[in-house]
């Protein structure tokens, strides 16, 4: 597929260039570093699609992947050549995961549960509106990524590249205008049009695959 | 501050989710929220576009991490060096 959304993202890890170091302990790290720059950065991808199921958010996907990469590099000596250096990584991913999670959660312990449950409380009230709300959701839940990746391709490359920012990326506005060169005003109606279009397109294709997004009553089986 | 109305509410959907409000503006609309299934459907829906648009894009990362991954492991390099 060729993508102006993927074309300016290719990264090809190099290997650094050698450096003749006078000290052994450097040739061996430059040793090392350069056959886990090698090794284990092509999976640099695969991680990150990894974390972001994980995380469920790019922000946090991207300390994972870092913090997975570091762990791995330390603990490089401990790998085994020629066994499942992909496993091996994953393995790190998913014990830094749980390390990170739990400090997080202890972080967040005080904070945030109230609004949380307002939040919450709100959406048990009408069984019906449940019900169709949730067949929309779940439509959408269920969109291929393919699919997902063609609307984006069809809306205007400015709204593209702001919902990429601000979606995918995590960036805040601010940032996003000091990339995009614009005011902060134009980020917002650029995202909120681009979402628009998006929703339209990818309601449209829903519609066609026989879910219905419509707001059609559901019935209430318990009623 | 604005009375945040369904209209207002609304119109603040991506500001919301990007955590772009101010604290009282979030527990305005969180309040409005929980007694309005209308608006509520709305953020629902957009955030839950949000996370497929997320989920799609998942085989991107950033251009910065392998740059950021790539200099961190030459500080601890040079952190051994010294």
């Amino acid at each position: 597929m060729t993508s102006t959304l993927t074309a300016s993202r290719e990264c090809p890890p190099r290997a650094p260039e050698h450096r003749v170091g006078s000290q052994v302990m450097t040739d061996a790290l430059e040793v090392k570093r350069a056959l886990f720059v090698e090794q284990a950065l092509p999976y640099l991808d695969q991680l990150y699609g990894h974390a972001m199921r994980k995380t469920g958010n790019p922000a946090d996907a991207n300390d994972l992947v870092q913090e997975t990469y570091m762990k791995a590099f330390a603990a490089f000596e401990s790998y085994e050549q020629g066994t499942n250096l992909k496993a091996w990584l994953y393995r790190i991913m998913t014990n830094t995961h749980i390390n990170m999670y739990n400090k997080r959660a202890k972080d967040q312990a005080k904070g945030g549960l109230d609004e949380l449950e307002d939040w919450q409380l709100g959406s048990a009230e009408s069984v019906t509106a449940l019900s169709t709300r949730s067949a929309e959701l779940e439509a959408i839940d269920n969109l291929p990524s393919e699919t997902i990746k063609q609307a984006l391709h069809d809306i205007p490359e400015e709204f593209r590249m702001v919902v990429y920012y601000a979606v995918v990326d995590g960036l805040p506005y601010a940032e996003i205008a000091e990339i995009m060169d614009t005011p902060v005003g134009t980020v917002m109606s650029r995202l909120h049009r681009g979402k628009k279009l998006l929703k339209k397109l990818l309601t449209d294709y829903a519609r066609q695959e026989g879910y219905d997004v419509s707001e059609v009553e559901v019935e209430s089986k318990n009623a | 501050m604005p009375e945040f109305d369904c209209q207002e509410t609304k119109r603040h959907v991506h500001e919301f989710l990007h955590n772009e409000l101010s604290e009282s503006e979030i527990s305005e609309i969180t309040a409005h929220l929980a007694n309005c299934d209308s608006c509520e459907g709305d953020y629902d829906v957009e955030n839950a576009l949000n996370n497929v648009i997320s989920r799609a894009c998942a085989d991107m990362p950033p251009q910065e991490l392998a740059d950021s991954i790539m200099s961190r492991i030459r500080i601890i390099q040079q952190g051994v060096d010294h």
